[in-house]
């Protein structure tokens, strides 16, 4: 993610012989620009384009495991997408879905702005130190702390137990099953969702907190504004275009959580009561064509989750 | 300047967002392409053979390679190990490519219908004679048949039995139970016995989600876990027969065990080595990894010296003296409970380019010796002639007794997709934490037949 890459632009300098007040451009130029968007638009129609152009296409056939291995797949219509949506299970998966995508994406922005914030204000050794544990954090492989955690949380020989019953004395915690309830399980997976995504908003946030001009700050100090005025009237202002990023990824990307859920639902949850988006569609891969409509309907509700940045974000672009 | 870095923003969040909200779904393994230097006469060519898991020993891999390269001149085999976990969407993708198969491939028993109604496999109906005809293990030859045609032959089977502290029953006073109901009455006695005081003590080790051992019960009651009626699929948990199976499952669940409702079938031994449980329930060759602390003498497993493999062998011998291992007894004395039957079956996928040098692999492992080999490794080879191969130590015949009546689960074309969706792991689960059974079985009875329909 390079947040002040700039876009290639066609430069805008008027040749010698050209008196006229636009620049002229020559034929071969807007070409070349058009020739230069080949490998990006090639690149993405090849990698995104064809799946998702397939996907849609199966979502409207009865494709399974035998169609895979060359039966003829049969068009029927709409009724993957009836059978779905008429479902109150999906909607509850994808009831589930939305709530945990809020909660997480606004835990991770909150705590990340906050840690950014202290990241700008503390001394170097302890900025230092806390941007090593971000990284350390970031840098892990997901299943390496996955399995880290489940350990943490395992009911008979987890260290959160143990903690919890031994030196604090909650004996009832000894052997507390934390995957077993949804409710605490969707707590231990925000736990370690926000732990994962943490340390992105916060180096992302931090690198915009020192665009901030010193001038401005000390200004409106003079002025009279508190630290609190400061921070809302004139940093998030000013550090908004980072803050959207932030917040449209976290939101898509907590959208469609998929390996931490999965990996705790082997852990010992009971599965069908802790689907969500990503697991379900995941749980569906016997029929490909339902797994395929699911996906589509995802797509489409992400979309709409995030219509509002989107809009916000082009318009950014054209002041 | 202000503006140049929002429109930078705008422009790789355009990027950003596209990649964020499509790309998804599950990961496959990508196996390297097949070389095609098909040349020379006899078309020799590499084979692939995809193994799962460790269950065949590395001395087996190695003779089914040398004897398949000395068989056939210029060819040469290629075993490749594959993780039991995430099978079936790797199979999915792999069987289907040409460029992708392997060439033979074992695959779980209660994922072979599944594939073999799919198309995915070659008929075998010219071999079946060859490779052991009716001498191969029914259960896992129905399987592998769809409309009277035999696609996946059986690999191996394993039985499980119950392996119990012989100490601890002494201690509290305890026999080897002779009946399922006596089982239950032993495993509850020993829970409340608790000879060494032990902090959460089981009597008998039975997690939550642990439906291969739950699934005995209900079958040994005479129950079954789906039936087919006429064309159609239904659950049969709510059948009289299940339901009685299951209320013991539960007493099973709350008063013999301590162990967690959110722990799976794996690695029962641990809770067994640390003292924590007096009996579980695994396929025989659990022995090996049995390793109690009073007889651990602290050999490192990668030590080949002389010394080392004699205290190795000691220890082992130490740990055999204290465990002693049953067939999880029947319904009357003298009988054996109809327990779930695990193993694999071998096929030859139908997209494979070089299905004679596959039949060739599979004459091999359906020979005597290699039978013999599997047998003489713990496991009940595909054709039972050569189970006698197993020796007649306690695991040997334990292993074949509980492996006499053990049952598959249903031959249902969609059964893999009800495992995908762990939906018996969900109901065991249920049961353990105290659920009404009838109505959970209901409940999962209808998931069942409309996974499986």
């Amino acid at each position: 993610m390079s947040v002040s890459r700039t876009p290639v632009r066609t430069p805008a300098v008027p040749g010698p012989a050209a008196p006229a007040r636009r620049p002229r451009r020559r034929p071969w130029s807007r070409w070349a620009a058009y020739l230069l968007l080949v490998p990006a638009v090639g690149a993405i129609a090849l990698g995104l384009g064809y799946p998702l152009v397939r996907q849609f296409v199966l979502s409207f056939q009865e494709y399974g495991l035998a169609q895979q291995f060359g039966r003829p797949a049969e068009w029927v219509g709409l009724d993957n997408y009836v059978a779905l949506l008429t479902d109150p299970y999906v909607w509850g998966v994808i009831g589930r879905s939305l709530l945990f995508c809020a909660v997480n994406a606004g835990l991770t922005v909150a705590i990340g702005m906050s840690l950014a914030v202290l990241m700008a204000r503390v001394g170097r050794a302890a900025r230092i130190t806390l941007q090593v544990g971000m990284l350390l954090a970031w840098g892990t492989p997901v299943l390496a702390t996955l399995t880290v955690w489940q350990w943490l949380f395992d009911s008979q020989y987890g260290v959160i137990n143990w903690l919890l019953a031994e030196p604090l004395g909650m004996e009832g915690m000894r052997y507390h099953s934390w995957l077993i309830e949804p409710t605490s399980f969707y707590l231990v997976a925000t736990v370690i969702v926000v732990w994962m995504s943490v340390p992105f908003v916060v180096f992302t946030v931090y690198a915009g907190l020192l665009q901030v001009p010193a001038e401005t700050m000390e200004a409106a100090q003079l002025d009279g504004a508190g630290a609190w005025q400061r921070f809302w009237r004139i940093t998030v202002p000013m550090i908004k275009p980072v803050l959207f990023v932030v917040i449209l990824l976290q939101v898509i990307w907590d959208l469609r959580v998929f390996t931490q859920i999965y990996v705790l639902q082997r852990a010992g949850a009971p599965t069908r009561d802790t689907h969500l988006l990503g697991t379900y569609i995941y749980s569906l891969a016997e029929e490909f064509s339902m797994a395929g409509a699911m996906a589509t309907i995802m797509l489409v509700l992400t979309l709409v989750v995030t219509a509002f940045y989107i809009r916000r974000m082009l318009r950014a672009e054209e002041l | 300047m202000k503006s140049v870095r929002k429109s930078g923003v705008a422009a790789s969040l355009v990027g950003v967002l596209a990649l964020a909200a499509c790309s998804g779904g599950g990961g496959t393994a990508s196996p390297e392409a097949e070389g095609d230097d098909t040349s020379g006469e006899t078309e020799a060519a590499e084979i692939r053979l995809w193994i799962n898991g460790g269950d065949t020993p590395q001395d087996l891999r190695d003779y089914l390679v040398s004897t398949f390269e000395d068989e056939n001149p210029g060819s040469t085999l290629v075993i490749e190990e594959q993780d039991w976990n995430g099978l079936v969407p790797r199979l999915q993708t792999a069987l289907a490519s040409e460029s992708q198969t392997p060439d033979v491939v074992e695959i779980g028993n209660t994922q072979a219908p599944t594939f073999t109604y799919a198309g995915a496999f070659r008929p075998l109906d010219g071999l079946y004679e060859e490779l052991g005809g009716d001498d191969l293990l029914e259960g896992f030859v129905q399987a592998g048949t769809a409309d009277d045609t035999v696609y996946a032959v059986p690999y191996y089977s394993g039985a499980r039995a119950v392996f119990y502290r012989k100490d601890l029953f002494e201690a509290a006073g305890l026999e080897v139970p002779t009946t399922l109901a006596e089982f239950t009455e032993t495993a509850i006695a020993m829970q409340e016995a608790n000879p060494n005081g032990t902090e959460n003590f089981s009597g008998f080790w039975f997690p939550g989600q642990d439906w291969y051992n739950g699934t005995a019960w209900v079958y040994s009651h005479g129950g079954d876990l789906a039936v087919q009626e006429g064309d159609q699929w239904v659950g049969a948990l709510s059948a009289p027969e299940a339901q009685e199976g299951l209320a013991e499952v539960q007493r099973l669940f709350t008063e013999a065990t301590n162990a967690p409702v959110d722990a799976d079938s794996n690695e029962p031994w641990v809770p067994f080595n640390n003292g924590e449980a007096a009996m579980f329930s695994a396929p025989t060759w659990a022995r090996w990894s049995i390793d109690l602390p009073e007889c651990n003498k602290g050999v490192d497993p990668e030590d080949t010296s002389e010394e080392a493999t004699a205290l190795r062998a000691e220890q082992q011998a130490c740990n055999e003296e204290k465990t002693g291992i049953f067939a999880l007894p029947g319904m009357t004395e003298g009988e054996v409970a109809t327990v779930f039957a695990g193993g694999s079956n071998i096929a030859i996928p139908a997209k494979s380019q070089h299905p004679e040098l596959a039949e060739s692999l599979l004459r091999i492992i359906f020979s005597e010796e290699y039978q013999t080999m599997l047998a003489s490794n713990g496991l009940i080879p595909g054709n039972s002639t050569y189970a006698s191969a197993m020796g007649d130590d306690v695991y040997a015949t334990t292993a074949v007794a509980a492996a006499l009546d053990a049952k598959l689960t249903p031959a249902a074309e969609n059964w893999a997709a009800v495992e995908g969706e762990r939906l018996l792991e969900d109901f065991f689960q249920q049961v353990a934490a105290g659920a009404d059974i009838a109505e959970a079985a209901a409940t999962t009875d209808q998931l069942i037949a409309d996974t499986l329909n």
